[in-house]
């Protein structure tokens, strides 16, 4: 028992590593990523002052708390990206497929281990833009340690929901195999529902409703609301249950569905 | 020149029977691009409702502006989006000798051997958005201000072509041009809201430097009547200015190709 789980936590942090040194290796992108995350965090907080130029209030929330959602929101942009649902395609229009189910290992804890290494990587090479935003942009983060656990917690936990949404969503990809378009669609109502370009408050109560009905929120706008000051650390149980539930469903459905599709796998070639 | 134009043409049949092989295909990718547009114009919705005006912009005139900046991309987008894929496609593969040995031109050989349908989708969003914003702005769609839409679209188009051509023939020494090209394309971003809710460094960097306000900000506000002097009518020039530069550091970097071999 002891061995086959250290052996387990070797074989995935061996994953986990070579995820991430694979992101590391080109330096370029990383300066292409730290220039067009700046520009378009001093486009949105142009935007941002001239929306509150005649107002003081939007939706109940002032404009340090919009500009503080909004960087955070543009900062944690990858989070909402997805990477499945062309490693899905890529992998049946090579037929790599068929390797994949071989292996020893469960195929989605392998790629979600990769996904989330790649993530972290992500992240910690967009600290010094943080920094900037806090010095020149006036994002203000919560001193209250409650509130920065409440939005590691939530975040943990959307980013699994949204992880094993994304699982569900390639799918699509043994039926149809263009998932070109699927991606697209799924990158343009992830952008909009998840709060990614405004907060969800701000929308007409309709919106909010279809928002909250798509998991998007959870991985994004959930975590933020509580660093934000939209949510107390009161609010936090309430959303960590709401956000297990969204997180059993996803997991019970990720794994009927990936069973049942794999088997209509048809490789193309190859 | 016209036997360029023929053989434009020639190259885009040729285009276009390969697309229609893939109908579904062909189809999804010249609308996928709109749906991306949707999600941005709906935050832009979901604020302006709001507020009665962005600095003075009322949400049909900075409708106005994204719908340009949009018609403008587009053109880029289908005439010469092989300036992205430049680099891992042509040059580290050793495709561009090819370009080299023909006896035409090898940017117009670049240019047209992919026009890429993804485009149609943003210039059919583009031009629907310009539409409506002067319909609900009660601006008549008279022969003159037509014309000037078609020569701003046109240069807008040409302005991000030659920003894209300036940063791709980076390609020539570092053998990927993606991310250089990035950074300052990225730049049209500013471009998609009326320049002067920025700080006038912003503007002047839009406007001189990367001129991205000619083709959104300027041409709008010469449509709206908005009194802003004669940068209403240098988008044309511009362009001229920056495609001629352009290509002139495209022949310079040309010169010091050296090919990868293989």
């Amino acid at each position: 028992m002891m061995q086959s789980v250290r052996r387990g936590i070797s074989i995935y942090s061996a994953l986990a590593a070579t995820a991430a040194k694979a992101r590391l290796a080109y330096n370029m992108w990383v300066w292409a990523d730290f220039v067009v995350t700046l520009i378009s965090m001093v486009v949105f907080v142009y935007f941002w002052r001239a929306v509150y130029a005649g107002t003081s209030t939007i939706s109940g929330l002032q404009l340090s708390q919009t500009i503080t959602y909004i960087l955070l929101a543009r900062l944690l942009s990858p989070l909402i990206e997805t990477r499945t649902i062309f490693f899905f395609g890529f992998m049946i229009r090579q037929g790599q497929i068929a390797v994949e189910l071989t292996r020893p290992l469960d195929m989605q804890a392998r790629i979600m281990t990769e996904s989330f290494a790649e993530l972290v990587v992500f992240l910690f090479q967009r600290l010094p833009l943080f920094l900037i935003a806090v010095l020149f942009f006036g994002m203000r983060l919560p001193s209250d340690p409650m509130l920065w656990l409440a939005f590691f917690v939530s975040l943990f936990l959307g980013q699994l929901i949204l992880f094993l949404f994304d699982w569900i969503f390639a799918c699509l990809a043994f039926y149809v195999t263009e998932t070109w378009g699927l991606s697209v669609v799924r990158v343009g109502a992830g952008s909009f529902f998840s709060g990614a370009l405004v907060p969800l408050v701000m929308m007409p109560e309709w919106l909010q409703n279809v928002a909250a009905a798509m998991p998007f929120s959870q991985a994004l706008a959930v975590p933020l609301s509580f660093l934000s000051g939209i949510k107390t650390a009161a609010d936090a149980p309430q959303l960590w249950l709401t956000q297990l539930v969204w997180l059993a469903i996803m997991f019970v459905l990720s794994r009927i569905v990936f069973s049942t599709a794999v088997r209509k796998v048809t490789v193309q070639g190859g | 020149m016209t036997r360029y134009l023929s053989l434009y043409w020639y190259f885009i049949i040729q285009r276009f029977k390969i697309l229609m092989e893939y109908r579904l295909n062909f189809f999804i990718g010249s609308t996928s691009t709109a749906v991306l547009q949707a999600a941005s114009l709906a935050a832009i919705w979901v604020v302006m409702r709001q507020i009665p005006s962005l600095n003075g912009w009322s949400f049909y005139e900075v409708i106005l502006v994204y719908g340009l900046l949009t018609m403008g991309e587009s053109i880029t987008h289908m005439f010469a989006d092989n300036l992205w894929i430049i680099g891992w496609n042509y040059v580290r593969s050793g495709d561009f000798d090819r370009f080299l040995v023909r006896p035409i031109d090898p940017l117009f050989h670049l240019l047209a051997d992919r026009f890429c349908h993804d485009g149609i989708g943003n210039l059919v969003t583009g031009a629907v958005l310009v539409g409506v914003s002067m319909q609900q702005l009660d601006i008549a769609l008279t022969p003159l201000r037509f014309l000037y839409i078609v020569f701003s679209v046109l240069s807008g188009g040409l302005i991000f072509i030659a920003l894209n051509l300036i940063t791709a023939t980076s390609v020539f020494w570092v053998m990927e041009s993606i991310p250089i090209t990035q950074m300052i394309f990225n730049m049209n971003e500013f471009a998609k809201y009326p320049l002067n809710i920025y700080h006038s460094g912003i503007r002047i960097l839009l406007t001189w430097i990367i001129p991205y306000g000619f083709v959104s900000f300027y041409p709008a506000s010469y449509l709206l009547g908005r009194d802003i002097g004669p940068l209403v009518w240098l988008s044309p020039l511009v362009a001229l200015v920056f495609i001629f530069a352009a290509y002139r550091i495209w022949l310079f970097g040309l010169r010091h190709y050296s090919s990868t071999g293989s």
